[in-house]
Order: C-alpha cells, then structure tokens, then sequence
C-alpha cells in the first residue's frame, strides 16, 4: 500500500528523517515509538501525505475550533462526504442526520458533556476525545493518529485505542504509552534521532527491550545537548 | 550585590521603549501641527446663545418633530441594509484583499466620506433609499473587506490538516479557517452595526429622511428645545443597542425594514448616463462648448485643473492634515484619561459607571454639533473642529480599550492605586489603544469632511462648495484628491509602524 | 446569508416601472424656519391637487443644490427657488420656465449686520469692512451669498479673500444672525425678512448687532416649472399650474413660504441675477 524508500527530511539545520525506508500493507495496526524529537510526528505526517486519499488523520495539535461546537468540530470529519452548501447550512442550523450521528460517535467516547457546547470550555481529556471523534467522522478505512490519548487517563485510553481499531482496517499510530504499543499493535517502529532503530513485530519485542531504546536515545540526545550548555 | 557594576552599566535609554517612542513621536507631530494649524481664540459674547442651547437640553421638546417614529425607523432600517449590503459585498472581496489592485480599490472607496457618496449618488438615483443604502454599504464594505482579510489572517491553519482530504474548497474555507475567527468576527460587526446608525444618522444632512434630517435643520436654525430631544433619542438609540439588536430579531428587521422602505423613485437611464459622460467632464469638454476648438480646450483645461489644485485641493489637503493629526493627538490624550477613568478596581463602581455613560454620550453625538457648540465659544477657527473630533474619537477609543481592561485579569498585587495602574494594567492594554488609535486615524482623516460642511476650510468644504456651486467635475477632482491623500498616509502608516504587528509589541 | 433577499427585492423594486408616474411632484425650501416641512408643505400639496385633477406630491429637501438636482432628474416638476437656484436650475433643463414669485421677492434685499464691538455705523454708503471678519448664509443662497459678495466686490473693488480676515459660510441665515450676536464674526450678510422676523420674535439683541447697510432690491425666490409638464399632464397644464398659484390667497398656505400673495413672473425677471452670478464666477 505505501513503500518509502531511503527518505530524508531536514527542517533548516535539524535532520528530522534520516534515510528511512519502511513499506505499510493494509491491515497493518502499527505503532510509531520514540522519544520527543526523535522525527515521530515528521514520519507520520508524511505518511499522511501520502495517504491522505483514505485515511483519517488526529493531528498532536488537534486542530479544533474554539469556537465552534462539540457537534460542528466531530462534524467536520463529514466535510469531505457533503456537498458545500449542505456543510455552509449545518454550520447555522444543524440537520437531524449528523446530530443522530454525532450523539452517537460521541456516547461511544463517552463525552459527557452536551455537544452543543463549545469547545473553548473543555477539558484537556474532553478536546481530545472531541478530536478522536472527528477522524472516527471520518469513516475512512485508515487511522492515522499522532498521540490521540495522551490526554486520557489509561483506561480511558484503552477503551477508546479499542474503539479506534475496531473501526479501522488498517491504524498507523505514534504512542508514548509503550504497554499501549505491545499490547494493541502489531508492529512497532522505533526512532531514535531521525533514524529508524526499530522495525518488528510486537511479538517479538518485550517490555525490558523496549525500555532499553529509550534509555540509550534518552542518554543519546543528553549527551548531544550538553556540550551546548555549557557552552 | 555583585552585579553592582553590570547593572550600572545599563544606560537608561535602554528602557525607552518602542511605544515610548511611539508616543512621543505622537505628541511632537501633535504640537507642531496644532502650532500651525489656525488655533485663534474669537468670540465675544457666546453666553445668550449658549443660554438658549442649554433651555434646549433643559426642556427638549419631543413633539416638535414631524414623522418622528418613522425618522427613527429609517435611521436604523438605512444602517441595517447597509451594513447587509456591506457585508455582501466585503466579505467576499476579503478573500481577494492581498492583491494590491483589491487593497488600493477598498483604500480608495473607504477614503471617500459616505456623506460624498450620498452626494454622488443623489445625482444618479436622486432622493431614493437606495441612495443610503448605497452610501453605507459601498465603503463599510471596503472596511469589512480590509479588516476581515486582518482578521482571518490571524486564524490558525492547522485545523486544515485535521479535514478530510477530498473536502470541496468553500467548506475547507469556512470550516478550517472562518471558524475559528468567527466570534471576532460577528463582533466587530456589531461595532460597526453601531456606527453605520451614526452613519445613517448624518446621511440626513443631506436629505435622507434620517434623524439627521430634523437633527440638522434644528441646530441649523436655532430650534435648540426641537435639536436636544433629537439628540437625546439618538443616544438612547445607540447606548439600548444591546437591548434591541438581538441576533432572533435581526430577520425581523430585514423583513420591516425593506417592506418600510421608502418608495425607490424610477432611474431614468439617460440622466445616469448624462452624470458619467457629461456632467462630470472639466467644463470646456461638456457639451455645452462643443464649438471650442481643441487646443483651446486642453489649454482651458490646464488652467482650470491648475487653478483647482492650488487654490482648493493642496490648502485643502494641508488643512487637513493639520486638523487631523492635531485631532489625532488630543484623542490620545483623552482616550488614555477616560480609559484610566472607566477602570473599576482603580475609581470605583460609581465614577466607573459615570464615566461609561459619558463615554456613552460622547461618542453618540455627531462631531458636527460639538463644533458647533464649541465654534460659539471659541470662535470659528480649526480648534472648534479639532476638539469634536477629539473629544468623539478619544471617547471611542476609550470605550473599545476600557471593554478590554475589564476583561483583562490583573495580578493580585494590584493595589488599586494610580501606580498599581501604570505598572499592572497600562501596559497591557497599551498596545491595543495605541492600535485602535492609529486605526482611527484612517476615520479622523475621512471624517474632516463632515466639519468642511461647517466651514472648517478642509477637502471637505470645498468639495461641498463645488456640490452646492453643481459643479461635479470639480468635486470629483477634489475627491480623487482627498482619496490620494487617504492612500499615502495609509501607506506612510504602514511604513512607519508595520502595523500587522501593531498590538503585539510589547510597551 | 440573510442579506440576499433584502438585496433581491431590492433589485425587483427597481425595475418595477414606478406606478407614480403620473404624480406631478414639486419640492420646496422656505428662507426662513424649516421646521415640520412636510405638514406644513402637505398642506399645499392638497390646495394643488384640489385645483390641478391630478396626484400632487411634495418632497422635502435639504439645499437649494438638492433641489436644483431633484428637479433636473426629473424627480420634481415644480419648485420653489431662490433666485440663483432658479437660474441654475433653468440652466440645466432649458424650456422650464420662472411661472411666480412671492410679492416681496420682486424687491427683495439684503442686510448687512454687525457686532457693536466693530463700532461700524448704520450708513445709506457701503460700509468700510476691510479687515472684518465676514460671514455668509448658505454657499448656495442668493440673499445670503450671491447678492452680497457681488455688492461687496463692486463697492470694495476687491474679492472678499483679499478684503476680509476671515471669511465664514454659516449655511443658514437665523445662524448667521446667531454667530454675529455672539461675535465670532463681526459682520454678516442676510436675508432681511429672516432678520425682521427674528427681530419681531424677540431672537435679536439689538445692542449686540444690527444692521449697518441696507442692498439695493433685486429679484429673488420664484416657482419654476420643468419643461414638458403639458407633454405629460395635457395641454395647458402649465398655465393651470401658474393660476392656481396666482390665486392662492389662504393665509395659513401662503404663510409656509412665508410670502403676502405670489405675482407674475417670467424667466427674464431673473436676467439680473444670471448676470451676477456669472460676474463672480459662481456659474459658468
């Protein structure tokens, strides 16, 4: 479905990507781990690029309108389904069809707030699910999510990776949360410093191996700062 | 203390800020303009006349006017259809506005005073409604164009990511990017709902069946008990918009206000037609000097064009400079004093309030009928005008500044004295003022045209006198003029302050 | 959204052909107290209407400049005019003819007033004013501008710029009354039946001003009819028109104006002040 063959980004002087190559077939449920700055959030994003066609994507920044409703925000995953003036006039008054939908995409994150309220009001754990709500609008065959839980507490979490997956042929996910990687995934891709360290199955990753990666990246990108500290 | 040394060593200009410097600026140009600007004191005994202004407000007499209630519904209904037409026109230019050709066009409609536009259109569609409507909406639109472009640039773009990839562009648009400025939006056209009642207000000086119709001829001819119930209604108009510009009512209005219209008088196609290929044409190429020959009439034509830019537009436009920078300053002044006045945790609820209600107060009465007043007392030189408009736009800036100093929070060290002020609040609200003020500048400069009627010796009186003379060729002249000198301050402005900015530096 | 329907009818009404075309409409601006025009101006309507047979509409206006357009687009087909408005407006729609004018307007003048600090005496001689502070009426009034700027230059052999030191149009005459009462200019030209009623009404003070010359009369405020009216209204209809005038002898009407009785005039009574006019430059 995507192959990427020796890529390389860089952002000025920073090398955000560094000559990966990897290749995603559907069905895949996959896990993108690595420590802050280590190019997850680069990777995904381009993969996104390049899916963008059937994939639905949950941005880190979440990309929602304080203004606007729960309702209008979850709405607009159905953007791309309506014609403009449909969605220009669900912008002022809002049909009965995406307000049943809606409801029920938001039961199902239990969002226990009304969704006529507006988003500028809630909680950190409530943007988020809003947010989630929105790619699941999407009703696209393919998840593509940049830490959508890191908000939620740990059931919460899984509850809702379940829903996401349930709902998805094919999840391409970047997680904080390593017990989430192992558990849900079925293959995980570590980067460490742009490069990709790690490219295997789930299975064959255990906890302590996984602890390991981050400890040496951390330890890795310490003794990279250091120097210009003291400096 | 081991930095004794390093801290020494920090020379004190190194605090003189980016908007102390602005300020001072400010006020050097202020006292040099006021210093050549006409600022005689004449007027030797004001007291009777001023006796009788005051009966006026003491007993105003309501039932002076005739078709009052019908006044004041076409008042709001002319403001209603023209911000509508407005906003039909200057929402979707706002998409277009960072071409330069868009921008310079919106520059040139709003430099014109909608008492111009009236003006012009009076010639083409005579007494009718649409005449109003049209002199609102055409540079109301210009300014929705320009600051919802401001605006919706401020909007972020990272909600464009988050939209499914096949959504059409108007959806993308108006989901992704208006969305998110959306309340700003809806705001700033509740303000501006508000002046185009002061709008639609003054368009009846010159015929528009508008308060300003009865407003105008009452303070025109003495009828002072007549002038102040008028004025008080007009006040109280504006101070209840909260009350009766609710969002349910509005299409209520719309229905009211085109099934009220007065009755559009047919356009005669030819007249229009005579106005653009006749009427508007230096003298020697009208139709009337037919047998002239042609070099005769380029030669005509240079002296009559030399003869308008130096004895009208060039005094014109340096009066109006004058009058509008010195304008500028005294706002400043007042702006930040009544500012410092409306702050409640500083004076108190009860001077707070006081202060709000004069606010309200001056920023409702036309500039006309404080130069009017103050042109009894100080005679009829600049200052008059320079104080109304003062005195009207510091009021306004004062009261858009103090609705964001209530909202603004403030440490709890705050100790509610004048110095707690200056170091907590000021500098945050600051910026804002300072922003709001040299927007304004923009609206000074247009509103000189108003005070021209009076006789105030700007663009503005002798485009006046060129309509009352009908002589449209030179009025046009005039203002193309005072559109060229609203487009280089613009772009002076813009130079100077790079007011994207603006509100941002920090004090 | 919401504004398209406003803005659609607002198109239909436009090209809606006007169902008033047959109303003969005349507008009309008296010298003095502008006040409750159309109650006052109704009134008149009605007197016409009873005499014409025809729907008879008055229209208020702000200026003589708006009337001068009202009546050249065809919105008005009868106005009353000062004396240079007249001319202007005959001008622009040439075979429209001067049909009335007031009694007085026959001979018709204005004052010249001062403050009693310039010590000016009242003088049958043009008063010495070089260096005054000067105010008109109106830019576009004949008592208040036109005769007295052309009296001044012709006594004064100068352009009032180069005679006064201040030079002020206070757009009205009860206003030019009221700001040299207060001396914030020192002499004035105005209308001198708006000066003796408002000495009458006691609004005068006259130890603060008065008046110091009296114009010779000239020709002022008259009926004009648009041209084609017989085309539209039926043969005669003019000369209906002037009747109806000539013998509106009901004091409360006449009082709008405010004019004794309206006499004969014709467009060559007003000669004098074309010439004027064109002499100091106001027309062409």
């Amino acid at each position: 479905m995507l192959d990427i063959s020796d890529l390389s980004l860089s952002f000025g002087d920073k090398q955000a990507l560094d000559s990966i190559s990897l290749s995603i077939t559907s069905g895949e449920k996959i896990a993108i781990i690595g420590s802050s700055g280590s190019g997850k959030s680069t990777l995904i994003s381009y993969i996104y690029d390049q899916l963008q066609g059937s994939a639905a994507y949950c941005s880190q920044q979440q990309g929602l309108v304080e203004s606007l409703s729960v309702f209008h925000n979850i709405y607009m995953g159905a953007l791309g389904r309506n014609s403009a003036v449909y969605n220009l006039f669900n912008l002022a008054f809002p049909f009965k069809k995406p307000l049943l939908e809606v409801t029920a995409i938001a039961n199902s994150l239990e969002l226990d707030c009304p969704i006529s309220q507006a988003v500028s009001q809630l909680s950190g754990g409530q943007r988020q699910r809003t947010a989630v709500g929105r790619a699941l609008y999407q009703d696209m065959p393919m998840f593509i999510g940049d830490e959508p839980f890191s908000a939620l507490d740990p059931v919460m979490g899984k509850r809702l990776i379940n829903l996401v997956l349930q709902q998805h042929q094919t999840v391409i996910m970047v997680l904080h949360d390593m017990d989430m990687a192992l558990q849900y995934f079925d293959r995980v891709i570590g980067l460490r410093d742009g490069r990709k360290c790690i490219d295997t199955d789930a299975a064959a990753l255990s906890a302590e191996m996984l602890q390991a990666f981050y400890e040496d990246s951390t330890h890795f990108i310490g003794a990279s700062i250091e120097p210009a500290e003291i400096a | 203390m081991p930095d004794l040394v390093n801290m020494s060593s920090t020379p004190r200009q190194a605090f003189f800020g980016y908007w102390q410097k602005v300020t001072l600026i400010l006020l050097c140009v202020t006292m040099a303009c006021f210093y050549w600007a006409d600022t005689e004191i004449i007027a030797l005994e004001p007291w009777s006349e001023l006796q009788r202004i005051g009966l006026g407000f003491l007993a105003p007499d309501f039932l002076a006017t005739e078709y009052l209630l019908e006044a004041v519904w076409q008042t709001v209904s002319f403001a209603l259809l023209g911000v509508a037409a407005g906003l039909l026109f200057g929402a979707p230019v706002a998409l277009f506005y960072n071409k330069p050709v868009v921008a310079a066009a919106c520059a040139f409609i709003r430099s014109i005073h909608e008492l111009f536009w009236a003006l012009l259109f009076l010639q083409v569609f005579g007494l009718s409604p649409l005449t109003g409507v049209l002199a609102i909406a055409l540079p109301y639109g210009a300014t929705f164009a320009r600051v919802f472009s401001d605006i919706l640039q401020q909007a972020p773009i990272y909600t464009l990511q988050n939209i499914p990839a096949n959504t059409d562009k108007v959806s993308r648009y108006i989901y992704g990017r208006f969305a998110h400025v959306m309340n700003e939006i809806k705001a700033y056209v509740r303000y501006r709902f508000e002046c185009a009642l002061r709008s639609s207000a003054i368009l009846g000086f010159v015929g528009m069946p508008t308060l300003g119709f009865y407003l105008e001829s009452a303070f025109r001819q003495g009828h002072y008990h007549q002038g102040a119930a008028l004025l008080i209604l007009f006040i109280i108009m504006i101070g209840s918009i909260p009350f009766w510009c609710r969002a349910k009512l509005l299409p209520l209005y719309f229905i009211a206000a085109l099934w009220l219209l007065p009755e559009l008088t047919t356009i005669d196609g030819s007249l229009v037609w005579r106005f653009l290929s006749d009427d508007i044409l230096p003298p020697m190429f009208q139709s009337h000097s037919m047998d002239l020959l042609l070099d005769d009439r380029w030669q005509l034509f240079a002296k009559w064009f030399y003869n308008i830019v130096t004895e009208q537009a060039l005094p014109g436009m340096l009066a109006t400079v004058l009058l509008a920078v010195a304008a500028l300053g005294f706002s400043y002044l007042l702006a930040l004093l009544m500012t410092t006045f409306s702050f409640k945790p500083l004076t108190g609820t009860f001077i707070a309030r006081i202060n709000n209600f004069i606010l309200l107060i001056l920023r409702s009465v036309p500039e006309y009928i404080f130069a009017y007043i103050f042109m009894l007392l100080l005679g009829p030189s600049m200052l008059p005008a320079i104080i109304a408009l003062a005195i009207h736009n510091g009021a306004l800036v004062a009261y858009l500044t103090g609705r964001q100093s209530t909202t603004t929070s403030f440490s709890r060290h705050f100790n509610g004295k004048i110095d707690g002020y200056a170091y907590d609040i000021l500098p945050r609200i600051y910026p804002n003022m300072m922003a709001l003020l040299f927007y304004r500048f923009e609206v000074i400069l247009r509103e000189t045209a108003i005070l021209g009627m009076l006789g105030v010796a700007t663009l503005g009186f002798y485009i006046d006198s060129n309509f009352s003379e009908i002589r449209f060729n030179g009025a046009l002249v005039l203002i193309g003029a005072t559109a060229l000198l609203n487009i280089l301050i613009d772009i002076a402005s813009r130079r100077l302050l790079v007011n994207a900015s603006l509100s941002h530096k920090p004090c | 959204m919401f504004a398209i329907k406003p803005l659609l009818s607002m198109l239909v009404l436009l090209f809606t052909p006007s169902l008033l075309a047959a109303t003969f409409t005349f507008t009309a601006i008296p010298d003095e107290d502008e006040s409750q025009l159309r109650t006052r101006f109704d009134k008149v309507a009605a007197y016409l209407e009873e005499k014409l047979g025809v729907e008879v509409k008055y229209v208020p206006v702000k200026s003589y400049s708006a009337a001068v357009t009202a009546f050249r687009n065809n919105q008005v087909q009868l106005a009353w005019f000062g004396g240079l408005s007249g001319v202007q407006a005959r001008r622009l729609v040439p075979g429209s003819d001067a049909i009335a004018q007031g009694y007085e307007d026959q001979f018709f003048k204005s004052y010249f007033i001062a403050h009693h600090s310039t010590e000016i005496m009242a003088s049958d001689n043009f008063p010495n004013l070089n260096g005054y502070t000067f105010t008109f009426g109106s830019k576009d009034s004949t008592s208040g501008r036109l005769m007295p700027q052309f009296f001044i230059e012709r006594n004064l052999g100068k352009r009032p710029e180069d005679i006064f030191k201040r030079i002020g149009f206070s757009g009205d005459h009860s206003r030019t009354i009221a700001q040299v009462q207060a001396g914030v200019y020192q002499v004035g030209a105005v209308n001198y039946k708006v000066w003796e009623s408002a000495v009458a009404a006691g609004k005068v003070d006259l130890n603060k001003v008065d008046v110091i010359w009296a114009s010779p009369t000239y020709p002022d405020y008259q009926w004009t009819v648009r041209a084609g009216v017989d085309e539209t209204f039926g043969t005669g209809f003019k000369a209906q028109v002037e009747a109806a005038l000539l013998s509106m002898n009901d004091a409360e009407l006449l009082k709008s104006f405010p004019r004794k009785s309206f006499v004969a005039a014709e467009n060559q009574d007003y000669q004098p002040i074309e010439n004027v006019a064109k002499t100091i430059g106001l027309i062409d």
